[in-house]
């Protein structure tokens, strides 16, 4: 009987957006247990391919990245580089034959704004599809 | 600089294919700066072929390690104490650099992870355009700093030819026609005149004409 | 066998020269060659032999040359810099001159990225003004580059191609004026459509005093169909085809644009024949050797002189 694994989302998300606090942070993980793991980071510019591609290989069966609205980045381009980089780490893990899915951006709203834990409901939501990423089968 | 590119990785997961324990080399200098080689590529390439590995149920490691240059044995020659270790080395350096490691390791093969592609600069973020020949006989002079080798086509030295239309290149309209810049740039300063004699045939040997080229420098010699 | 250029005899003699493009096959056949060339005897001067045109392989320029020299026509055999290095060029133009051909076009070549090999390597160690250059020293001094003496010069009337349409439209004139200085006796222009760019630039090197040093002949293509005159305009370089000339294409039925197409080359070929400086024109019809007849025939251009030396 196989046991159907939880997926694990790793999910960076810049500090200013959305509005959280590092108690909203910790209540999140304890409520999604091994199902998250979340990474603050003081801007979405400051996330790289190596740590989207780190996670997928180390514990994440998705990475996704949460940044500023367009315009509203307080670094100007942090979130502009960020997709970029979204970009190129899709084009890496799809040259090895993982789903383009298992990485991805969000648009925080600047007229809607959401929670974090929205949008991480939003995200897992968005993912389910996928499924438990062959980098961590069981061999 | 020398510029490179990182191959494709289907086809650098065959030529490492044999190997259980490759040390994944890095590069800082040229080819990290052209974002293909150096430290942060050489972590994401190496994290890239475990992820592969994985799902191929491959058991094989990957170790990383970044050189100041590959191509300078000063800084190779730090390898010895850990070559033992691999049985491949994944040399993201430029064929250079992989030959310099290649040539004093030679009983573990230096496997290359780029396509080492040409002399250049980098033009603007992310862009970098070929401009040198390394042709052992520098005529820029002549050219209001345009080489017209290494920047036409058809490496006219007395040119245009007749397909150059709006400042570009028959062979791809992104190319700049290389004697449109040296005609544009040798008027700013006033020196057009000199387009009127006729350069002589290139002398190739220079480039050419021994085989591989050598530079000796006694006085830098121990 | 002719062994003399009928085309410079004619140019000397101060008559109007007809020359016209005779491609070789894609093929080893040596018929296709003499069956194309004789739709062109007596109708044309001289026929000029591409050489790989667009980096497409084709029968040898030079080898093509010969089998037209013994039929008893004047052939001017095309040289491009791109596939061969100053040895095989110095090689073959020795070697022309021994099997008789009396003419030579030197040109730089399309790049061979447009052709059937685009993985081969360009040699490119001549441009086609330092070739003009080395076939003017090899015939007027007997020497190769470097200075070596030939045991026997070769006999060439030296040609190069001029267009007045590419970029830049100023330096046009000074490339012109350095071909001609390096030893061109004759140049061969990009095919004319635009009448008063071409007039323009006639001025320029008339003004520089090339029209008494080399003898120019204006080039044309007759148009097949407003299909191919849109694409030469929009996607071949150095080509001016005004939107008059699209409009005239475009405004006779399909079946009448050939028609309109001859006609326009000849009403062009007669514009030119006026033009003073303009010693002879080049018929490029590019798989439609056919209508050059008709075409010279119909620009008043028959029958062609028999000149004796």
């Amino acid at each position: 009987m196989t046991n159907k694994r939880e997926t694990t989302l790793g999910l960076f998300y810049c500090q200013n957006v959305p509005v959280s606090s590092e108690q909203e942070r910790q209540n999140l993980e304890l409520k999604y247990g091994q199902r998250i793991r979340l990474f603050p980071i003081p801007c979405s510019g400051r996330l790289e391919p190596l740590h989207l591609l780190r996670a997928l290989e180390e514990f994440a069966d998705m990475a996704y990245v949460i940044t500023c609205p367009e315009g509203a980045c307080r670094y100007f381009e942090g979130n502009y580089r960020a997709r970029k980089r979204v970009q190129r780490t899709q084009a890496i893990i799809s040259s090895i034959g993982l789903e383009v899915d298992r990485v991805g951006i969000i648009v925080g709203s600047k007229d809607a704004p959401k929670a974090l834990g929205e949008l991480v409901d939003d995200i897992l939501k968005r993912t389910s599809g996928l499924g438990p990423s062959p980098v961590h089968k069981k061999v | 600089m020398i510029t490179a590119v990182q191959k494709p990785i289907d086809e650098i997961r065959e030529m490492i294919a044999p190997y259980k324990k490759i040390l994944v080399l890095g590069c800082a200098s040229c080819v990290a700066e052209c974002a293909a080689g150096g430290e942060k590529e050489t972590a994401m390439l190496a994290s890239t072929l475990r992820m592969a590995a994985k799902m191929n149920g491959e058991e094989v490691g990957f170790t990383e390690m970044t050189l100041d240059r590959q191509c300078v044995k000063e800084f190779y020659i730090r390898l010895d104490d850990v070559i033992d270790q691999y049985d491949a080395v994944l040399s993201l350096a430029c064929g250079a650099g992989v030959q310099a490691v290649a040539d004093m390791f030679q009983d573990v093969p230096i496997i290359p992870a780029l396509n080492t592609e040409f002399l250049g600069e980098t033009k603007d973020q992310g862009l970098w355009v070929e401009n040198c020949l390394g042709c052992g006989d520098c005529m820029l002079y002549y050219f209001g700093g345009v080489c017209p080798l290494a920047r036409c086509s058809k490496q006219l030295l007395n040119g245009p030819c007749g397909g150059s239309m709006d400042g570009k290149c028959e062979v791809n309209p992104e190319i700049d026609c290389a004697w449109q810049l040296i005609i544009d740039r040798l008027s700013k300063i006033g020196a057009l005149e000199r387009l009127e004699k006729i350069y002589p045939p290139k002398d190739w040997s220079k480039k050419q004409g021994g085989g591989p080229r050598k530079i000796v420098r006694e006085d830098q010699q121990k | 066998m002719s062994d003399i250029s009928q085309l410079k005899k004619v140019l000397e003699k101060g008559e109007f020269a007809v020359t016209a493009e005779c491609g070789p096959p894609k093929g080893a056949d040596a018929e296709a060659v003499l069956k194309k060339a004789e739709t062109l005897r007596g109708k044309v001067d001289a026929l000029n032999v591409t050489d790989n045109q667009t980096a497409i392989v084709r029968m040898s320029s030079l080898a093509a040359c010969s089998l037209i020299n013994t039929a008893g026509l004047d052939p001017v055999l095309q040289v491009v810099v791109r596939d061969r290095n100053r040895i095989a060029l110095q090689s073959d133009i020795l070697g022309a001159s021994a099997l008789g051909i009396r003419n030579v076009l030197c040109l730089s070549g399309d790049h061979q990225s447009f052709g059937n090999q685009p993985q081969a390597a360009g040699v490119f160690d001549l441009d086609s003004i330092q070739l003009v250059q080395v076939v003017r020293g090899m015939r007027d001094q007997g020497t190769i580059l470097g200075g070596e003496t030939l045991d026997s010069p070769p006999d060439l009337f030296i040609g190069a191609a001029a267009n007045p349409f590419a970029d830049p439209p100023a330096f046009r004139v000074v490339r012109l004026a350095k071909k001609i200085g390096a030893g061109a006796n004759f140049i061969q222009t990009q095919c004319i459509y635009n009448l008063q760019r071409f007039g323009t630039w006639l001025e320029m090197a008339r003004d520089r005093g090339l029209t008494e040093k080399a003898f120019i002949l204006g080039g044309v293509t007759p148009l097949k169909s407003s299909g191919m005159a849109k694409y030469m305009k929009n996607r071949v370089s150095g080509m001016d085809i005004p939107d008059e000339i699209i409009g005239r294409m475009e405004g006779v039925a399909k079946e009448k644009q050939r028609e309109e197409g001859i006609r326009i080359c000849v009403e062009t070929i007669q514009r030119l024949k006026e033009m003073p400086g303009v010693k002879g024109i080049h018929v490029m019809a590019i798989e439609w050797e056919e209508a050059v007849g008709e075409i010279v025939e119909r620009a008043g251009l028959l029958p062609r002189p028999i000149v004796v030396s």
